[in-house]
């Protein structure tokens, strides 16, 4: 297992796109959560700490495109066949590339969180505390981000595919959802929508007016990453590369 | 001439040959039209059962048996509102809903007859001061105006059924209310209305039956339920009045009507194109990138050696098949949008049923498959520039869904600035009812869209025959 997490992290760590995207994922988190706390003038009543995070909308989408490359260009390329020659034990290869993905993604993620706080605490005074739900859980978001797109891409095994069926699921569900009228409706599609439910943990004040609680929401999340995974998983074990 | 077209032959084998080209123009279709109807039956108004008229006004009058005249001049009209009315009117009783008939003066509207909350003639341009005559024979009503009192000009000539034999007749000035609707979170809004009043001087009060110590002043409101303007107030004997209202006196068929509802029916039922517009988006950067990852650009570039002419014709090829589903899949989303929105109350009179053939229907259905087109266009020349999917994918998302998500969540202020800068801006031209948050006009937001397209493709032809492939 050590061997298979160890080939994981060397493949991750000497693609040149890796570290770009760890930088997009930070950087992109903080520009959008500086941009929404100094520059357009926010209504009076709004929710510092969830307006100060909401580069998350941003930086998830290089976690994104980070979590495909790390399991598509295997295929783009044809490693895929070397490593599975190489670790033929299918399973203990996912596991050290999910885990992978993962620290880097949940590094990136704490790095974004972190500029964003420290915006939120220049922008406001005295500005919004450290709080472990909404900080932590920006974090997790977009941990849980990287397995479901992992999970799809083991699924599709292709760039362009997979972070389209993604990007689509997260962001054009709740855009049409704006446009429903119907209260009822329009809370439902956001309670189920993977990226609506989940950034409900960013939220501090106004809990009950929320479509879904903050922690049931990264649940929604966290079973849509799972099951993608599951599928992803049996398809991986079975299909030949 | 005959090369182009070869070369366009060859980016159209190419094109229809490959297996994700088929999915993702299948899949913006079956989105587009899926997520629109779904959205529509997901959509509700109760706007027909919110009341049909407004009748409220100041209203100084007395009684008239059978036919007369009265003539007055409005000296000069004061006040807040654009359709700030002042004028004669005939009317059965001044309880509020009964049958009337006016011929009034506007503060912007120049002059107008209207009866009934339903019928709305205009006269010529201009406001107080002016002269108004109001005739009344049998059933019929014909306002005159006048701009020296001696010549006059018919406005026109309503039958209003219903009107008893002594109605009341006089003076009246109603102001509308001021409408500011506010965004208060994403799809939620918050509606203010704030009462306004204006003032009207009449004088050369005139009329064969009037008698000048009988008038008297209503403030005619309704009998349950809140006002929605201000009580109004007169001051003058005989010949002068000096006459202050708040209010309205409307109805579906009045232009100064403001109907409960203003969901754009339109622009609901195309919704689906914000789900279709990734697949088009990914169809047109694949058309670039994809040749870069297989290799086939080198032999593209060896049959056709002049550059600017292979990236022209892959957007005419991509720009016309796009334009195509997406021309099937707009007419089909609006077509089949209709009957679930029908069931959900947008009805007449507040929402009057749409027809794919009328002008701004049509222009809203044509106009998101040219979007779709220019959106696919884009994506290409992004994905030429940046020749790796990824990066081009990214970008091109970055740019046209995450504003849109994120916009709302900020302020009012940065979603309409990002509704008028980024590509997204060309879905204003399915906008077909002017909003609070319409962000830009229909085709200059098709024209912000095209300076993206056609940005991205000059620099991507500067680029391809500048570097290696």
């Amino acid at each position: 297992m050590r061997g298979a997490l160890h080939a994981e992290w060397t493949k991750l760590r000497t693609v040149p796109s890796t570290g770009w995207l760890v930088l997009a994922v930070a950087a992109g988190t903080v520009a959008v959560g500086a941009f929404s706390v100094f520059g357009l003038g926010t209504a009076a009543g709004a929710d510092q700490t969830r307006l100060s995070l909401s580069g998350a909308y941003l930086g998830q989408v290089a976690v994104v495109a980070l979590a495909a490359l790390a399991v598509t260009t295997e295929y783009d390329t044809g490693m895929i066949r070397g490593t599975l020659a190489a670790a033929p034990r299918r399973g203990r290869v996912l596991a050290g590339k999910a885990f992978a993905v993962t620290a880097v993604t949940l590094c990136a993620g704490a790095l974004g969180v972190a500029g964003s706080y420290l915006c939120a605490r220049l922008a406001f005074s005295p500005g919004p505390a450290l709080m472990w739900r909404p900080h932590a859980g920006t974090v997790l978001y977009l941990g849980l981000i990287g397995l479901l797109t992992l999970g799809l891409a083991l699924i599709i095994r292709h760039t362009g595919g997979t972070i389209t069926v993604v990007l689509s699921l997260l962001f054009t569900v709740p855009a049409t959802a704006a446009l429903i009228t119907d209260p009822v409706w329009r809370e439902r599609i956001l309670r189920v929508a993977p990226m609506t439910a989940g950034l409900a943990i960013q939220a501090t004040t106004d809990l009950d007016a929320l479509p879904i609680a903050p922690w049931a929401g990264l649940g929604v999340l966290a079973g849509y990453a799972g099951g993608a995974l599951v599928v992803g998983t049996m398809l991986f074990l079975r299909r030949d590369a | 001439m005959r090369e182009f077209g070869q070369v366009l032959r060859g980016e159209w084998t190419k094109f229809r040959s490959v297996r994700s080209t088929v999915w993702c123009v299948l899949a913006a279709v079956v989105l587009t039209v899926l997520l629109s109807s779904l959205a529509a039956s997901a959509t509700s108004t109760d706007a027909n059962t919110a009341p049909r008229f407004v009748d409220e006004f100041s209203f100084v009058h007395q009684p008239l048996t059978g036919d007369g005249t009265v003539t007055a001049r409005v000296a000069s009209l004061a006040g807040g509102h654009e359709w700030a009315k002042a004028g004669l009117m005939i009317k059965d009783g001044a309880a509020q809903g009964s049958p009337y008939a006016a011929v009034m003066v506007t503060a912007r509207h120049g002059v107008r007859l209207q009866s009934t909350f339903d019928t709305d003639v205009a006269g010529n341009a201009g406001t107080a001061p002016r002269w108004l005559r109001l005739t009344r024979t049998g059933s019929s009503v014909t306002g005159f105006e006048s701009t020296d009192g001696r010549t006059w000009h018919e406005v026109g000539r309503r039958d209003v059924d219903r009107l008893p034999r002594v109605a009341e007749v006089g003076l009246f000035v109603a102001s509308p209310l001021d409408v500011q609707t506010r965004k208060t979170g994403a799809g939620s809004n918050e509606t203010a209305m704030i009462p306004t009043r204006s003032t009207a001087v009449f004088d050369q009060i005139a009329g064969d039956q009037l008698d000048p110590d009988a008038w008297q002043r209503t403030d005619v409101a309704p009998t349950v339920g809140p006002r929605l303007g201000e009580p109004g107030d007169a001051d003058g004997t005989g010949q002068r009045f000096t006459v202050t209202g708040s209010g309205d006196v409307a109805g579906y068929g009045i232009e100064s009507w403001i109907p409960p509802g203003d969901d754009d029916m339109v622009r609901n039922s195309l919704g689906g194109v914000q789900v279709g517009l990734m697949a088009v988006i990914a169809l047109g950067v694949l058309f670039a990138t994809s040749e870069y990852k297989t290799g086939t650009i080198r032999a593209t570039l060896t049959a056709s050696p002049r550059r600017g002419r292979v990236l022209a014709a892959k957007a005419v090829v991509l720009g016309g098949v796009v334009f195509l589903a997406g021309l099937v899949a707009s007419a089909a989303a609006f077509v089949i949008a209709q009957p679930a929105m029908r069931a959900n109350g947008y009805t007449p009179p507040a929402y009057p049923h749409l027809s794919l053939v009328d002008g701004p229907v049509l222009r809203a259905v044509v106009g998101t498959a040219l979007f779709l087109a220019l959106l696919a266009v884009f994506s290409l020349g992004i994905g030429a520039i940046r020749r790796r999917t990824v990066g081009a994918l990214i970008l091109v998302v970055v740019l046209v869904v995450v504003p849109q998500i994120v916009g709302p969540v900020v302020s009012l202020n940065a979603e309409l600035w990002l509704g008028r800068l980024t590509p997204v801006a060309g879905l204003a031209i399915q906008q077909t009812r002017e909003r609070f948050d319409s962000a830009i006009a229909p085709w200059a937001g098709l024209g912000v869209l095209s300076a993206y397209a056609v940005g991205a493709m000059v620099f991507a032809i500067v680029r391809l025959r500048g570097r290696d492939a």
